[in-house]
């Protein structure tokens, strides 16, 4: 799927924070992320206001403790759409 | 630098997983070379059965430990037990370097600890094999022992000291399969001139598993009281890596099994995916109830733990908690969890099934693989049992089953469990999506979330499998000379990468880890001991009752 952003997405024990190029999302839930990411989108000015914009957050995995990563090798990624 | 997987192809430098393909592939390739007369793995190094007062008597690594292919006229001739550990060691450690630059780990970290763990498993696997330990009783010793004696141990294959010994009668006039019975004179004449026959006054008859359960303790003595040491070693202590390419290798093992026995193996694989089908569609709902309803836990903490109990351990986990978006530490709080209790797993279940029921050695095998959880612990655990019921089956009757076909029941069905892992992930990532958690805003799930939670090995291990299957079919010609290289790929180099496996997973292993999480720990001994463990046998029985592994060519 093809996305109009791509953010990376990680976890600091307390919120979800997803970053790429000038947008910085934080929250406690990805709910809050995603206000988030639509509030700094609105912002940022780079689409126009009332567009429908395609948002990719790919999960870090290297917020998974290195012991723990020979395990397993994917958490998620998430496509959601957000409304401007 | 993030690692974010986006692409099909992310992941193929830098994820142990691959790593176990592209490290099994390369010696699956290597060996393959035999058939054009290339021999590219005939120096690995492999322990030989010896007894303590004759290397005393005139101690020497050649008499612990010989290259596979050393004899005169084969290409390594003349590479001595020593010097083959050596090049062991070497190419080993380089290519583990290589996959730990590209997997991002601290190279010089891990090669100071990847050396340590070396030498700590072959020190523990030469000890295990002193005859002492580790020799059965000739066939003769057993069934006929007022003639030969009871103190006749083998120091190789139990079936080719029977017929050394019975070489060296029919040199003496004595045809034992015209039914003739050697005098008791005759017999140690036999027993003397047999090169692999000894004379010992005691042997615990253990078998190879006694290497494994040594390296195992001493793994575990590392992890549990040496913790400072066990740091050191940690980035090298890679269990799962480890595991995951002698799986491949095993594949290997696998393809020639098949190659003699192809409707048992094909029956096998068949039985261990159904039974694999009908245990993820019991143990998930009933654990998942438990947790909700008995144990009161969130709806998320009671989904991941219900995947890490019933289906493949951390990974199931993992894989579980991204699916329905759960915050990272809840993964690895129950990862803790599931590696402790698969190595209590790994510990009492094995002698337990061997004990409880001797007569069914698939049946145990397949309950294994499904009750086990991480693949380190569950082939470690098959390949005890493997060994266990095996010696104990020689024992007790003088028939010799086939080696490794428990521990393919085992694999196959962890196999099965490991691939369908990604399907049921995503398919709980769908209702957690669109039904859980539905919101106004859109959300929306990749189909290539399978993908990138498909276990990767299982590719190098199927590669490696059929690939020996259509050399039988198409290329009958070509078995021989495949089967020199193959032989020492899934025999030496797979036993040393169990045995790497039984060090790391036991040096990661920290019983102290399960301090303060009471009620989770509850839940899981309850779950996998109550309902995991009883039903895994059961679906078990229900699909392999009656399967015996193939007896072993005399």
């Amino acid at each position: 799927m093809k996305a109009d952003v791509e953010l990376n997405l990680v976890h600091d024990g307390e919120n979800w924070i997803a970053r790429g190029g000038a947008v910085v999302a934080v929250g406690e839930t990805l709910h809050e992320v995603d206000a988030s990411v639509t509030h700094a989108l609105r912002d940022s000015g780079v689409f126009p206001l009332g567009s429908s914009v395609t948002v990719f957050m790919g999960f870090d995995f290297d917020t998974i403790p290195t012991w723990l990563r020979q395990y397993h090798a994917h958490y998620f990624n998430r496509y959601i759409t957000v409304n401007l | 630098m993030a690692t974010v997987n986006r692409k099909w192809t992310d992941g193929m430098l830098r994820t142990e997983d691959w790593w176990a393909v592209w490290l099994g592939l390369t010696m699956f390739f290597a060996g393959l070379l035999t058939i054009w007369g290339v021999d590219l793995v005939g120096w690995m190094t492999k322990t030989k059965t010896w007894e303590w007062a004759k290397f005393w008597g005139d101690p020497s690594f050649n008499k612990l430990l010989a290259g596979s292919h050393v004899k005169e006229g084969q290409a390594y001739a003349g590479l001595g037990g020593f010097g083959s550990l050596l090049v062991t060691y070497v190419v080993f450690t380089t290519l583990t370097c290589v996959g730990a630059y590209f997997q991002k780990l601290d190279v010089k970290k891990f090669f100071f600890g990847f050396t340590c763990i070396f030498f700590i498993t072959w020190t523990a696997w030469i000890i295990g094999h002193e005859a002492h330990f580790k020799a059965l009783k000739t066939g003769q010793s057993i069934t006929q022992s007022e003639i030969y004696g009871d103190n006749v141990y083998c120091t190789t294959k139990v079936n080719k000291c029977s017929a050394q010994i019975n070489k060296a009668l029919n040199g003496l006039g004595v045809n034992v399969m015209a039914g003739q019975v050697p005098t008791q004179e005759q017999a140690a004449q036999a027993v003397a001139k047999s090169k692999n026959a000894i004379l010992m006054s005691w042997g615990l008859q253990l078998g190879g598993g006694f290497s494994y359960m040594l390296a195992l303790a001493v793994g575990l003595v590392i992890g549990n009281f040496f913790k400072g040491f066990a740091n050191f070693l940690r980035e090298g202590a890679k269990p799962e890596w480890f595991i995951k390419t002698a799986i491949v290798y095993l594949g290997i093992k696998l393809g020639l099994m098949s190659m003699k026995a192809t409707g048992f193996a094909l029956e096998l694989a068949l039985a261990g995916a159904a039974a694999c089908f009908v245990a993820y569609l019991l143990f998930w709902p009933i654990v998942y109830a438990m947790g909700r309803k008995v144990f009161k836990l969130r709806r998320d903490a009671s989904a991941v733990l219900s995947s890490g109990i019933s289906i493949c351990g951390v990974s199931a986990a993992i894989a579980t908690a991204g699916a329905i978006r759960a915050k990272p530490i809840l993964p690895i709080a129950v990862s803790m969890l599931i590696v402790v209790f698969a190595m209590v797993e790994l510990v009492v279940l094995p002698t337990f099934y061997a004990a409880v029921a001797p007569e069914a050695p698939i049946v145990n095998g397949a309950a294994m693989g499904m009750t086990v959880k991480t693949d380190g612990a569950d082939a470690a655990a098959g390949a005890i049992l493997d060994e266990m019921m095996v010696a104990n089956h020689y024992r007790t009757t003088g028939e010799t089953w086939e080696a490794d076909w428990i521990l393919s029941a085992a694999i196959l069905t962890k196999i099965w469990i490991d691939v369908f892992i990604g399907v049921w992930a995503f398919v709980l990532a769908l209702i957690w999506v669109y039904k859980v958690e539905r919101r106004p805003d859109q959300q929306h799930v990749g189909a290539s979330e399978i993908w990138f939670r498909f276990p990767k090995f299982v590719i190098g291990y199927f590669i490696a499998w059929l690939f020996y299957v259509a050399i039988a079919v198409w290329f009958p010609d070509a078995i021989k000379a495949a089967s020199s290289g193959a032989g020492v790929v899934q025999s030496p180099m797979r036993k040393m990468m169990f045995m790497l496996t039984f060090v790391a997973i036991g040096v990661i292993t920290d019983f102290a880890k399960l301090k303060g999480m009471g009620r989770l720990t509850a839940l899981y001994a309850i779950a996998l001991f109550v309902v995991i463990a009883p039903i895994a046998y059961l679906v078990a029985w229900i699909f392999h009752n009656g399967m015996v592994p193939p007896l072993a060519a005399g």
